[in-house]
């Protein structure tokens, strides 16, 4: 008798555990004349992390933004603990425990992190007429603690760098005390330092039982985070995998569905020193920075996040100015008063936030090519549509812009062939200089290896190239050689034959490069 | 089985690209096209040449202004002070005319003040960093004060035929007042369409910090357009002044609403980085029919401004309306 309760008890708590925390059935999701989503079906088990894998557009979007209430299904169904949900509104969605995390950060720039924190559900006093500020920031520092003690919670939200803003958003979702969790490529910003902490957030989260997914292109990360992966390809899942049996190159030919060739680094550096700088400093970070740039030379430039890279870009570009020290192009020194003096010099910026500060969104792909050099095509004040419609099909097939159509507005076009466009807008304007700053964040990898090859050409055909990059093997692939910048100094410059991951980070991060001395 | 959702929202959204500049002109000729139909059936006589024409030299300032204020709002601005602009470049030109200067050098006189005016806004939006709506909403008032300060506040009276007539007649039987904004249209259109400028406007308007970094000059092109603006304020004030043979420094109050409202039937985005010159022409010519049908039909004043209010929101809801999620 007590055997057989016994053994009822334990199917029935087998049961319990066994139940998925989420379930997809049979999703379908048409808009008129396209389906984003066809028969998707997976589970997440509670604590489990769960990779969501696929190129722009396979429908990864798509499935996370039913799962937040922005979409209604076509058809299909969703399963929370085993209980069918339908939300109707985002409210809903986060009402039943789901937390989203967005690429693109949905924040008020105005507002405090805390505010951020607490946004559309405030924490109040008085009965629900004042809004309970201290409480707000105690409690959101306490949230922020278990991620980056650093952040001030009544900082206001616009004063933190990207990768902060991120570290907020999910200090959010644990405030929310969500039991389903999604990212859409919390990491796209951020450092190896920040990404382990972030890892370590994760693997704590799923040991309370959190069901996470987690979408990156990043497959290392993926590899070391999750015990799982959907794939999708064209709205459908091509394959449910565990990670633990498969490799990084079966899973990108699976959201391929084709394999992308590993090739080797060629350099074609030259010993013309094309542009050099001299103790550069600025008011916003640099300190003291000097170093020279080839011509042919592909120049990776690494270090944290907020260790002045970006800045140091932007000095060169002419977007910010000099406090101190001398830029010299070609042996003449210049002043690079504006982007528009260092255009004219043949210095192009391929900036890091595309939409910000890249596209004029609603101007179509030419126009966008085109603003950088219009008066190029212009003959007695006119610009000439003939002589701009020959550049923009030269270019922009030289840059293999997908679709290939000339007239649409650029905003309809992906991320890679945004930026595709915008490098042809350097092309067109017969940079020399060609300054790269992180050139495939929020890019797929088919685009990736477009932009990689792209920049080999650039290289190989006698531009200077700067690269600015988080990702430690871009940099690798792409640089002759990389600078390590700390606290808006370069730390170190290392050599492509003693280029590694290690020896990156070692520079990179304070402290680490005297431990690393003291040990060899 | 299925087509490539790729493939398939890329040919749905280039047919929108390419003719959306155009589908929307499109629109706003239906609307007019609309009203016209409408005042024909009730207004006995509408439909005469003499009421069209009549129609169209009633649009001319307005039309006139809202050319200028539509480059101002592609730019991302707004310009409010284009009636007293226009206020300080009528009495200039009148005063100087009585006092017996030549003609041209009154007209060239009277435009260059409205470049002034244009050229302190623009000074003020690009370099000072105020925001476009404060700006021209101060100088709304200071503008309209140096005109009423100018004259003591009385009307400036005796401008001489030699002016009026420049500015009465007829060319092939069409007012020059339409001939000379006919041209201003063409030329605003080519500027807009075919060179550097318009295309750095559209830029400036649609990503300041994008196009700053693309290396457009920003200050440059945002003074252009309140210069223009403040430029065409000032013709619009001569056309006005040579029809009543006097400049009253309180002339061209609210005119900015219906230069606005004309830019924004007409298809310009008050965000910036949109708008049409067809769109904005046809605008002006959607609102003086309005005002010459309800006059014919003999409604009050106080019914007119209630139908010109209503058309602009039913415009504006029919444009979100067709515009689709973006």
């Amino acid at each position: 008798m007590s055997a057989l309760l016994a053994g009822i008890l334990h199917a029935w708590e087998d049961a319990m555990t066994n139940a998925p925390r989420l379930r997809f059935e049979a999703m379908v999701k048409s808009f008129p004349g396209v389906r984003a989503l066809s028969d998707v079906s997976f589970d997440v088990m509670p604590g489990e992390i769960h990779g969501l894998l696929g190129e722009n557009g396979a429908g990864k979007s798509t499935l996370l933004r039913i799962l937040s209430g922005v979409f209604k299904p076509t058809s299909g169904s969703i399963f929370v603990d085993g209980e069918p949900v339908s939300f109707r509104t985002p409210m809903d969605s986060r009402a039943a425990g789901i937390a989203m995390i967005h690429q693109e950060l949905q924040q008020v720039r105005h507002l405090s992190v805390a505010q951020n924190m607490f946004l559309g559900h405030p924490l109040t006093s008085l009965g629900g007429v004042l809004v309970a500020r201290r409480e707000q920031e105690r409690r959101a520092a306490e949230a922020l603690a278990m991620i980056d003690p650093g952040i001030d919670p009544s900082a206001p939200i616009s004063s933190l760098k990207v990768a902060q803003r991120q570290i907020v958003e999910i200090a959010r979702a644990l405030l929310d005390r969500a039991k389903i969790i999604a990212m859409d490529e919390p990491t796209s910003s951020l450092t190896p330092s920040e990404f382990d902490r972030l890892a370590e957030v994760i693997s704590q989260l799923s040991a309370s039982g959190v069901a996470i997914i987690y979408v990156s292109h990043k497959m290392d990360e993926v590899f070391k985070i999750c015990q799982r992966a959907s794939v999708m390809r064209d709205g459908r899942l091509v394959g449910n995998v565990d990670l633990s049996s498969v490799s990084h190159h079966d899973v990108i030919t699976m959201m391929v569905g084709r394999a992308l060739l590993q090739e080797d680094h060629v350099s074609h550096a030259t010993n013309t020193v094309k542009l050099e700088a001299n103790n550069l400093s600025s008011a916003t970070k640099i300190r003291d920075v000097s170093f020279r740039l080839h011509k042919g030379e592909v120049l990776g430039i690494a270090g944290l996040v907020g260790s002045g890279r970006t800045e140091l870009l932007r000095l060169l570009a002419g977007v910010d100015r000099l406090s101190a020290g001398t830029i010299a192009v070609d042996g003449k020194t210049v002043d690079l008063v504006n982007p528009r003096a260092a255009i004219s010099i043949g210095i192009g910026l391929v900036p890091e936030e595309r939409k910000r500060e890249g596209i004029v969104p609603g101007r179509s792909v030419t126009n966008n090519m085109a603003l950088a050099s219009l008066g190029s095509f212009a003959k007695g004040g006119v610009i000439r549509k003939s002589r701009l419609r020959d550049t923009a099909q030269d270019l922009l097939r030289r840059v293999n812009l997908r679709p290939f159509q000339l007239d649409r507005p650029i905003r309809l076009f992906s991320g890679g062939n945004q930026q595709k466009a915008i490098i042809a807008r350097w092309l067109a304007a017969k940079s020399q200089i060609l300054l790269f700053d992180e050139p495939t964040r929020g890019i797929d990898v088919g685009a990736k290896a477009e932009i990689y090859h792209l920049i080999e050409a650039l290289a190989a055909d006698g531009h200077s190239i700067i690269v600015v990059s988080s990702e430690l093997p871009e940099v690798i692939r792409l640089s002759d050689r990389v600078l390590v910048m700390r606290d808006g100094r370069l730390a170190a410059e290392i050599a492509r034959t003693d280029l590694t991951e290690g020896a990156i980070v070692a520079h990179a991060i304070p402290g680490v490069d005297r431990i690393a001395a003291a040990a060899s | 089985m299925i087509e490539s959702p790729a493939a398939n929202t890329a040919k749905a959204e280039s047919g929108f690209g390419r003719f959306s500049f155009s589908f929307r002109d499109a629109g706003t000729l239906i609307g007019l096209v609309i009203i016209v139909a409408f005042f024909a059936t009730l207004v006995p006589g509408f439909l005469s040449e003499r009421n069209l024409i009549n129609i169209l030299q009633q649009s001319s300032i307005n039309a006139c202004l809202a050319l200028g204020m539509t480059l101002v709002i592609i730019s991302g601005g707004i310009d409010l002070s284009v009636g007293p602009t226009a206020a300080i470049s009528a009495v200039m030109t009148a005063t100087l005319l009585v006092s017996g200067i030549p003609v041209p050098l009154a007209i060239l006189a009277g435009l260059g003040v409205g470049v002034v005016c244009g050229f302190i806004n623009g000074v003020l939006v690009a370099y000072v960093g105020l925001q476009p709506f404060i700006v021209t909403l101060g100088t709304l008032s200071t503008y309209r004060a140096v005109a009423l300060i100018y004259t003591g506040g009385n009307p400036v009276l005796g401008i001489p035929a030699g002016f009026r007539s420049l500015f009465n007649g007829t060319i092939a039987g069409i007012p020059i007042p339409v001939v000379i904004v006919a041209v201003v249209a063409v030329i605003t259109w080519v500027l807009l369409k075919k060179t550097p400028i318009g295309e750095y406007l559209l830029a400036v308007g649609g990503n300041e910090e994008a196009a700053y970094v693309a290396g457009v000059p920003i200050a440059r092109t945002k003074i252009t357009a309140y210069v223009i603006s403040g430029a065409l304020a000032a013709l619009a004030s001569l056309i006005l002044i040579g029809r009543l043979g006097a400049a009253e420094p309180i002339l061209g109050n609210l005119w900015e609403l219906d230069a606005i409202a004309a830019a924004a039937i007409g298809g310009a985005s008050l965000m910036g980085g949109k708008g049409s010159v067809v769109g904005t022409i046809l605008g002006a010519i959607i609102l003086g029919t309005m005002r010459n049908g309800l006059t014919l039909m003999n409604v009050q004043a106080f019914y007119q401004l209630l139908a010109t209010g209503l058309i602009i929101l039913v415009a504006m809801m029919i444009d979100r309306a067709t515009r689709g999620r973006e």
